[in-house]
């Protein structure tokens, strides 16, 4: 049984990004570049059920500019087999993404598609949506467990106030969350081993998809500084406050 | 010395009564550093809010011959900040503003208490980076960092805390504000006092604030642990990493100091197998360092010197293999380790490391003894960890006995005895391993200049 994995590479989880001068975007020169964490985690579920012996070929996917290599060789080196890369320097917004998705999906005819529930730089939490809408199938995001039987996926989910599980029959989609494992740290001689893995190269064009942006960015801003907080000297002058000046009393 | 009752009065004539605490909590609590071989004895605490405060507080305590204790994250691992003959503890808890940030100069100027986190946060808030980094960057002040030259895990690549010290405040033992050097980049006019006071221990005056040099971010940084059997070896992988890659950390540990981490149970071994010792370096990512890297890891595994290794694929994964690392000081504590900090210079740690080897399985054959390091300064932590049934007493004793023979070895190479540690009262009968005769008697001509009433910290580095 073949599993598609979707990696996204973006700015590190532990970087602090700044804006642009110009409020175009924000300022990703010498910044670290890391895989998005929800797709590490996605990748770490994949190699567990290929070295349980439930899952057979692991293939993995990203979409984007040159270095987005880097990442999937990463991905290699964590243990899939094979990787696409479908190379742009186009702004990808998740409906393109999930087009492409699509295409590279039926192309590799992958039961198990594992994607992030969300990539940390834009937080859209769309693409394992609209894939599964535009190929028909189930999906089951925010997954905390995955288990994976004879023609079906059952994955529990991280819901408000609990835990869903979900029944779901392949091929589908799963979206990963926090909980679901810890990714394993990379080992030298696998990222060496990963540099003989297959890596194809595609273009967007190669599958027909239009992959044009719907969406214009105004500006982009810092979020609102904190004012300092001040002291007061009673309860009572506290009270005053949050009365007249804060008005939530 | 007068009842605390009359000293709180004295001392109120310089500092507001508010900021003056004797009672038993912050007595035991501010009493002492990270150490724990002394019995804190403080008759009182205080904590000035500036400059001014600090220098009334000091002519007071000249005048009436009160001993002071400058004191500031009390992390330090010599005893420097314990007050164990009813001192005054001057805090600088509540001294901890930035005052100024100026970005043609690129320095930035602080009081004295700011914590040191605090301080790097602030330069990569403007864009710039404070590159002197340690595990307790968290509590630990900057006043306290120049007190005692802190050193860390950067020290290779950019140096002490002393080469970022562009100017200090300071009062002197006589009540005195001195204003040294005061940012300048160039600034030969005769001796630079400003470094006096660098590694000082709160002996020559009380450091109120501090203008620090800041740089320019270095480029993302990777992280790499390698498995390494033999600690002879360890030397031989520094030697080929350093040739092949931008540097900016190389530190080691063994099994054992690991263990203690791991045991935790907040963060994961790194390799399935285990090996008796581990190297944990950083290096600048900027082009292609990882493929300089990964040569040289098939180099050095050809030859047998490691047998695996990891590298952090994010900064996440990157801070939890730091841990292993960082966290290891910590996680001993409870075992009130016996901590050697000693250091020789690089191209003799492969000898002395051999002898001292040799020297603690022969003489420890009973206690643990958990390695580690900033290697690639020539610098080991050698902490001797207590048999959970020994009191605190007798194992000190032991210790001390054996530091005979480990120091004489030191001294054979030319050693320092406290590398980055400093003096303060543990490493204080032990000055001569590292300091000639005619050295002693000059610190303490300077000591008398600077504290004629002998009331800085007094009994420290130098002994009364
Ligand atoms: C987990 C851990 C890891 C550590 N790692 C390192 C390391 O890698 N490298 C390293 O060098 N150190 C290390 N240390 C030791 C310690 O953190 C440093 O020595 C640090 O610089 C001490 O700063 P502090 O503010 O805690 O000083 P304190 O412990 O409060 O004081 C240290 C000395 O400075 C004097 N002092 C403090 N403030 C002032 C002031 N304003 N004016 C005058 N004198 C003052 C005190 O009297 C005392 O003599 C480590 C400690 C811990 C607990
Ligand atoms: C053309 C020219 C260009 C220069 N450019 C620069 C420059 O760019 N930057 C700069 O910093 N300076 C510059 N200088 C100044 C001078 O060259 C430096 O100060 C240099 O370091 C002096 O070295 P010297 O051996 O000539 O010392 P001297 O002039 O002989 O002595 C200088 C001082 O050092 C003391 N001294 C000398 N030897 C010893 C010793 N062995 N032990 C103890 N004390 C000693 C002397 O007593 C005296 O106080 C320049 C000078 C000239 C003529």
């Amino acid at each position: 049984m073949k599993v598609l994995v979707a990696v996204k590479r973006v700015v590190d989880y532990n970087v602090k990004v700044r804006v642009k001068a110009d409020g175009s975007d924000v300022d990703i020169a010498n910044v670290k570049m890391s895989m998005n964490p929800f797709d590490e985690i996605a990748v770490e579920e994949a190699v567990r059920l290929k070295e349980a012996g439930k899952a057979g070929e692991i293939v993995v996917v990203s979409m984007g500019p040159k270095q987005c290599e880097e990442t999937l060789r990463t991905a290699l080196a964590m243990g899939a087999d094979r990787a696409v890369h479908v190379e742009t320097d186009a702004v990808l917004e998740p409906l393109a993404v999930a087009k492409l998705l699509k295409a590279v999906a039926e192309e590799e005819q992958a039961q198990l598609i594992v994607l992030g529930k969300q990539a940390i730089d834009d937080d859209c939490n769309q693409t394992g949506q609209m894939l599964a809408a535009l190929m028909n199938i189930g999906q089951g995001t925010f997954a905390s467990k995955v288990d994976l039987a004879d023609g079906s996926v059952n994955v529990t989910r991280e819901i408000d106030g609990g835990l869903e599980t979900v029944s779901l029959k392949l091929p589908a989609v799963v979206t990963t969350d926090l909980r679901l494992n810890e990714p394993r740290y990379v080992k030298l001689p696998n990222i060496m081993a990963a540099k003989k893995k297959p890596l194809a190269k595609k273009a967007p064009a190669d599958f027909g998809v239009d992959i044009t942006p719907r969406l214009t960015t105004l500006k982009v801003a810092e979020p609102a500084k904190r004012s300092a907080g001040i002291k007061v000297a009673s309860a009572a002058e506290l009270v005053a406050k949050l009365k007249n000046e804060a008005k939530v009393l | 010395m007068t009842t605390s009752h009359s000293l709180a009065e004295q001392l109120a004539t310089a500092i507001p009564a508010a900021r003056i605490a004797t009672d038993d909590d912050s007595l035991q609590r501010y009493g002492r550093d990270w150490t724990r071989y002394t019995e804190p004895c403080a008759s009182a605490v205080v904590f000035p809010t500036s400059t001014e405060e600090v220098a009334a507080l000091v002519k007071l305590a000249a005048s009436e011959k009160i001993a002071l204790v400058p004191s500031g994250g009390r992390t330090g691992l010599s005893g420097g900040a314990c007050a164990t003959q009813g001192e005054v503890v001057v805090s600088f808890d509540r001294m901890n503003r930035i005052r100024d940030f100026n970005p043609i100069d690129r320095t930035v100027t602080v009081e004295a208490g700011l914590i040191t986190e605090a301080l790097q946060n602030f330069a990569t808030e403007q864009g710039l980076y404070f590159p002197v980094d340690f595990a307790s960057r968290g509590s630990s002040q900057v006043g306290g960092n120049v007190a005692t030259n802190a050193g860390g895990i950067k020290v290779l690549r950019w140096g002490m805390f002393r080469d970022w010290v562009a100017g200090i405040e300071c009062v002197t033992g006589t009540g005195e504000v001195l204003q040294l050097n005061q940012g300048l980049v160039k600034n030969n006019t005769g001796y630079d006092l400003r470094h006096l006071f660098v590694g000082s221990e709160g002996t020559l005056g009380l450091i109120t604030a501090v203008t620090l040099r800041l740089t320019q971010p270095p480029a993302p940084l990777a992280v790499m642990v390698l498995a390494v059997p033999e600690l002879s070896d360890i030397m031989t992988v520094f030697a080929s990493v350093r040739a092949a890659l931008p540097l900016t950390a190389f530190e080691f540990f063994s099994e054992a100091a690991m263990g203690h981490v791991l045991a935790r149970g907040h963060v994961r071994r790194p390799f399935d197998g285990s090996a008796p010792y581990y190297v944990i370096f950083e290096y600048e990512h900027a082009h292609n360092e990882d493929e300089a890297a990964l040569t040289v890891f098939e180099q050095l595994l050809e030859q047998g010197v490691v047998v695996d290794g990891v590298l952090a694929q994010s900064d996440s994964q990157a801070r939890d293999l730091w841990r292993l690392r960082e966290d290891i000081s910590e996680s001993i504590t409870p075992r009130t380790p016996y901590k050697n900090d000693i250091a020789v210079k690089v191209s003799q740690v492969p000898a002395f490391v051999a002898e001292l080897d040799a020297l603690l399985a022969e003489q420890y054959p009973d206690f643990e003894v958990v390695w580690f390091g900033h290697i690639g300064d020539g610098n080991l932590h050698i902490n001797i960890l207590r048999p959970e049934e020994w009191e605190i007493d007798r194992f000190r004793v032991a210790c001390e006995r054996v530091n005979e023979l480990v120091f004489a070895l030191l001294a054979r190479f030319n050693g320092s005895m406290s590398a980055e540690h400093g003096v303060g009262l543990l490493k204080r009968d032990y000055l001569h391993i590292s300091r000639s005769e005619a050295e002693i008697a000059l610190m303490r001509g300077i000591k008398a200049v600077f504290d004629p009433q002998g009331i800085l910290n007094p009994g420290k580095v130098l002994g009364q």
